[in-house]
């Protein structure tokens, strides 16, 4: 590795690799990378190595040896040794006796990364008369479940449930710590990071293991989902990230999995919580529907507007349990309200299934969906774009297809019953 | 009464426009925006303090330019616009942004006490929602996220009720000034603002901090102040096309399709099928 | 709003803005009212403009960091069938010398932003996101000043200035210009495409500061009385391609068709290739010439730029006339002040100036060849496809003699266009250029 006048070595970057992408400028502590002719460069002399260019490298164009493994001081001065963090944590989130979804899912992806690191996956559960939901967390995969409940935190409240999960970080010491991102998990998760002076990732759509260095790989779509991030927080635990619901697989529950149960000590003054004056939940309403928390969509195009085949189409979205969404300008028609649609100026969605009736596959509209797990089209145009990026196009007309679809399926999912 | 904004710009590449006369698509990297939660925040201050009266004062971090988004809020009827821009607070991740922000709250608030801190509820670019909750973590006041109405502000008995949006519904909750809201775009609908109002907005200077004004310690700042950093980018997998099934050709086509469809994707099926879910219709 | 102001100007593009300049230079209260959220988000052009016509506002432009994208050393006409094409360039060593800045390639994000600061700092007050709905009049039915929409949103101004361009809201509200007839109307539609610059630098022959540009006429506007572009910017190519409204609405065909054909063009499609749409737009271009101005000045009042159908269409010229009425409406309003008459008289010295300079003398002179190009669609189909036809077999060695190659060509001349009819559309197309 070069070294500089002052006998430093510093890192050096090879014109020919880079892209010009310019993150290691923006990384660089000492603006020792400037770009000359579209090719990034650094000066030697102003270079520290401390290596953050070559951590940050897209396309593997910098030089540079970690010559020392040091031990670089935290954030707010916080001790490390990382090693004294172990295991990974999951937050189960518990509102009115019933536990989240998301949660179990996050407890099997917990698993699967605990595997690879060698180490114990932690429940945390906070809240009101919860204990019950100890043994349920041990099934779906907990080692240990540390429990706190307080008649307090009956209600959520930053403060209380901040101070709560930070009290266990503290004493469970996990590595990795992993929360759904639900409006509770977004808030209390920030809380927890802020006050433990560690990186959170949110909205995660994948996680991973780095094996050699012990760390969790947190990947999440950026500028609209045409960038995939992978980040990484190097040298501050614990590692903390949120997953939206439905992004993991729900694990298989084993009642006879054994694991441990730690109720903990935890206290809170009344004064420091606020006061939940009244509740009001959200009304049953059609139009209501959140077209991003639906995991199969029926997506009505330009090509199948009419209202008069409308039914036909919510009828094809009740069979798989879906519901109806549109493109633009079915909306613009005034066939269905804004809230159905989807697209850039409308909803980002990725359902596991996407099916879409008469859809072209504008830009535009293709930016909102094209993370579907399985994308069906239907369509009279085998050429326009949604039908060649489909899994799976069908060529005909929609009123002759979907009547045949929505038979088919009835006849093949005899059996099969739709639980609501 | 006083109330601090903190507003982000953010790239409009995230938001295609539409030209209205031409009807064609307008795509341009170059163009910024202020993150339209702020805009609903700054318009909430400016609501409040025009019932009770006071100053809302508008701050972001962020490059020089930067300065149009402080304008937009300045537009909007706040009183003051103070941009924190330093080389040192570039590269912040979210812990670094709401240690930097935090500072400068503390410091204005020295000389004119705050009572509010409004905060849009997340950036469209980013989409973390994280750095209002860390800012209020840092200067230990009350936190409230997704609210989606503000009720009532008491300041004689020194509380702030709200309605935040909840899983399942809203709840109303009542908590101590200083508070920190995050919120919701439903909260109002920033207004258009009179001419004069602009005017006046246009001709206000923006004041600029760097680190020294905001006493802040530089090894929390930006780059060095972020535990979090991107390993890797990468484009996602395009899709390519998968089978075609013609209708118009063949009789059988559908059938073929959900004989295939089954047979490829039993698994995915099975899941959908007997999948427990929450409301939907 | 109680604020008065000497000077409304309404539009901040080039027009307005050089009119805005010299007025605030000169001491006046102007307000420049955009409808855009900033200066330029509204408009669009190639993206030439001519070093001269800005020298003339602000002589050390370049000094004041003016954004230039590339310096025009040299110009290509291109005359295109369907898959053939000639080509006439013209470079010059003068163009990067003595010459330099004569005419360079600007983006409008940029250029337009510059351009409006430059104003400010003169004490110009721009006002962006606000559209103006309609003019104020007094008693008199005379122009005093402008409405907005927003609360408490007129502007009382003793001139207005009209420079809101070719689409003008206003001017249809107010009756100051006739609703433009399809014919006087091009739609033109713009993809600006991503190429490093030094690839574009190897395509073109240049270095990094230097550019040219590509005017194309011919059948790549599938028969329509248009025209095409390619201009260099730093980093991409503006390629553009337009034709006249009514032949749209005849023809049937879509603008977005017509650019990716041009897109495949085999002249074409070298010079793109593995380059990454950027940006695409639409506009129109006003096509009417002389015949199409309208009233250009009245009690309070004058117009200047695209809203007063200054464009030249043959040397598709629209910036650089812009900026030249927006100076000479400037300079006619600083004289009915000089004298505190803001009447029809007192600002009948911007039509005196207009026609003395090239603005008008060049529009007189081209008054008929929008006509002209419009009616010969010959220009279009026919003939580049017979012009191809004759290059192509005297190009192509065969074996078959001279003699009867110019036979053949000659045939198929005469079947196509008989001579006598080729001649005439010379002697027309001279006559329109005269």
């Amino acid at each position: 590795m070069p070294k500089n006048s002052k006998g430093r070595h510093v890192a050096e970057i090879i014109p020919d690799k880079c892209i010009g992408c310019q993150l290691c400028v923006g990384e660089c502590p000492v603006a020792a990378i400037h770009m000359e002719a579209d090719v990034a460069k650094i000066d030697p002399e102003v270079c520290i190595g401390c290596g953050r260019c070559f951590n940050v490298c897209p396309v593997d164009a910098v030089i540079f040896e970690k010559l020392k493994k040091k031990e670089l001081t935290g954030v707010g001065q916080r001790p490390l040794p990382l090693e004294d963090y172990r295991g990974i944590a999951v937050l189960i989130e518990v509102k009115d006796g019933v536990p989240a979804q998301v949660s179990w899912e996050l407890v099997g992806k917990a698993r699967e990364l605990a595997e690879k690191l060698g180490a114990p996956v932690h429940g945390f559960i906070v809240g009101a008369n919860v204990h019950q939901i100890a043994q349920e967390a041990v099934a779906y995969g907990c080692d240990t479940v540390h429990v706190i409940d307080n008649p307090l935190l009956r209600h959520y409240s930053s403060r209380a449930y901040g101070k709560a999960l930070v009290q266990l970080c503290e004493q469970v010491k996990p590595e990795v710590f992993l929360l759904g991102a639900t409006p509770l998990g977004r808030d209390v998760s920030a809380v927890v990071a802020t006050q433990l002076e560690t990186g959170l990732t949110a909205d995660c759509t994948g996680l991973d293991i780095d094996p050699q260095e012990r760390l969790l790989l947190m990947t999440r779509p950026t500028f609209g989902g045409n960038i995939m991030a992978t980040i990484v927080c190097r040298n501050h635990r614990p590692q903390m990230s949120t997953v939206r619901p439905g992004v993991m697989k729900l694990p298989q529950k084993d009642q006879s999995r054994k694991g441990e149960v730690r109720i903990l000590d935890f206290t809170i003054s009344e004064s420091e919580l606020p006061v939940v004056v009244d509740f009001i939940p959200t009304p049953e309403d059609l139009s209501a529907v959140d077209i991003t928390k639906v995991p199969v969509l029926v997506v009505v195009g330009k090509g199948a507007c009419d209202s008069r085949y409308l039914p036909m189409l919510e009828e094809l979205a009740q069979i798989l349990g879906g519901t109806i969404a549109c493109s633009r300008p079915v909306v613009q028609l005034g066939l269905l309200p804004y809230m159905r649609q989807v697209g850039q100026t409308g909803r980002t969605v990725a359902p596991k299934i996407y099916i879409g009736v008469g859809v072209s596959g504008a830009v535009q509209h293709l930016v909102g969906m094209q993370t579907a797990e399985k994308i069906i089209a239907i369509n009279i145009d085998p050429h326009a774009p949604l039908m060649q990026m489909a899994d799976y196009a069908i060529v005909g007309d929609y009123l002759k297809v979907v009547p045949k679809l929505v038979e088919g399926l009835r006849s093949r999912s005899k059996g099969i019953k739709v639980k609501r | 009464m006083h109330i601090i904004c903190c507003i982000k710009q953010v790239p409009d590449t995230a938001q295609v426009k539409i030209d209205p006369d031409t009807n064609t698509l307008i795509r341009s990297g170059v163009e910024s925006i202020c993150n339209p939660y702020d805009l609903t925040a700054v318009e909430a201050a400016v609501q409040l303090v025009e019932k009770h009266g006071g100053k809302v004062t508008v701050i972001s971090m962020g490059p020089p330019q930067t300065e149009s988004a402080l304008r937009d809020a300045l537009a909007l009827g706040a009183h003051e616009a103070i941009l924190l821009s330093h080389r040192a607070f570039a590269g912040a991740d979210t812990l670094a942004t709401s240690y930097t922000l935090s500072r400068a709250i503390t410091k204005i608030a020295r000389t004119e006490p705050v009572q509010l801190i409004i905060c849009g509820k997340q950036a469209i670019d980013g989409d973390t929602g994280q750095t209002g909750p860390g800012i209020a973590t840092r200067l230990g006041c009350t936190l409230f996220t997704y609210v989606s109405e503000i009720r009532e502000v008491n300041l004689e008995s020194g509380d702030v009720t709200v309605r935040r949006e909840v899983e399942g519904g809203s709840e109303i909750v009542r908590g101590k000034i200083p508070a920190l809201l995050t919120v919701e775009l439903q909260l109002n609908t920033p207004r258009y603002a009179s001419l004069p109002e602009l005017v006046r907005s246009l001709r206000e200077d923006v004041k600029v901090w760097g680190i020294d004004e905001i006493e802040a310690l530089p090894e929390r700042l930006g780059v060095k102040g972020s535990p979090t950093l991107v390993k890797r980018i990468s484009a996602p997998e395009a899709r390519k096309g998968g089978v075609t099934f013609d209708a118009e050709q063949n009789e059988k086509a559908v059938d073929d399709f959900l004989d295939k469809l089954f047979d490829k994707e039993s698994a995915l099926l099975a899941e959908i099928l007997l999948k427990t879910k929450g409301t939907h219709a | 709003m109680k604020e008065t102001f000497d000077v409304a100007i309404v539009g901040a593009g080039p027009a307005g803005i050089s009119a805005a300049y010299i007025l605030a230079e000169a001491g006046k209260k102007v307000v420049v009212l955009e409808r855009g959220e900033h200066p330029g988000s509204k408009n669009v052009s190639g993206g030439v403009l001519y070093g001269h016509d800005i020298a003339q506002i602000i002589p050390d432009y370049i000094d004041r960091g003016c954004p230039v994208e590339r310096n025009i050393i040299e110009s290509r006409l291109w005359y295109l069938s369907k898959d053939s094409g000639f080509s006439l360039s013209y470079r010059d060593r003068v163009f990067g010398t003595d010459r330099q800045y004569n005419a360079f390639t600007v983006s409008r994000a940029k250029f337009d932003r510059w351009y409006a600061e430059q104003a400010r700092r003169k004490g110009a007050l721009i006002v962006p996101s606000t559209v103006v709905t309609d003019l104020l009049r007094d008693d008199n039915e005379a122009v005093a000043g402008v409405v907005t929409e927003r609360e408490d949103g007129e502007v009382r101004a003793k001139v207005t200035l009209l420079a809101d361009g070719i689409n003008s809201p206003l001017a249809a509200r107010t009756g100051f210009r006739a609703e433009p007839k399809p014919e006087q109307v091009a739609l033109a539609v713009k993809e600006v495409i991503g190429i490093p610059t030094e690839t574009i630098g190897e395509r073109f022959g240049i270095s990094e500061r230097e550019g040219v540009t590509i005017e194309i006429l011919g059948e790549v506007t599938g028969g329509m009385d248009g025209v095409a572009f390619i201009y260099t910017n730093h980093s991409s190519l503006s390629l553009g391609i337009g034709a006249n409204l009514a032949d749209f609405a005849t023809f049937k065909l879509k603008p977005y068709e017509l650019i990716e054909n041009l897109k495949q063009h085999p002249m074409v499609a070298p010079l793109i290739s593995g380059g990454k749409p950027m940006e695409y737009t639409a506009h129109w271009l006003a096509e009417g010439g002389y015949d199409a101005i309208p009233k250009l000045y009245g009690a309070g009042y004058v117009i200047a730029g695209d809203s007063a159908m200054l464009f030249n269409t043959l040397h598709r010229e629209g910036n650089n006339l812009a900026m030249a009425s927006g100076k000479l409406a400037a300079e006619a309003i600083l004289e009915a002040f000089r004298v505190d008459d803001y009447s029809e008289t007192g600002l009948r010295s911007y039509g005196d100036r207009l026609a003395e300079s090239f603005v008008m003398k060049d529009l007189r002179k081209y008054r008929r060849l929008g006509n002209f190009l419009y009616r010969r669609k010959e220009i279009f189909n026919q003939l580049p496809e017979l012009a191809s036809f004759g290059a192509r077999e005297i190009i192509t060695v065969n074996g078959v003699s001279k003699k009867d190659k110019e036979k053949s060509i000659l045939a198929k001349i005469r079947k196509g266009m008989s001579i006598p009819r080729i001649v005439r559309l010379i002697w027309q197309a001279w006559r329109a250029t005269r």
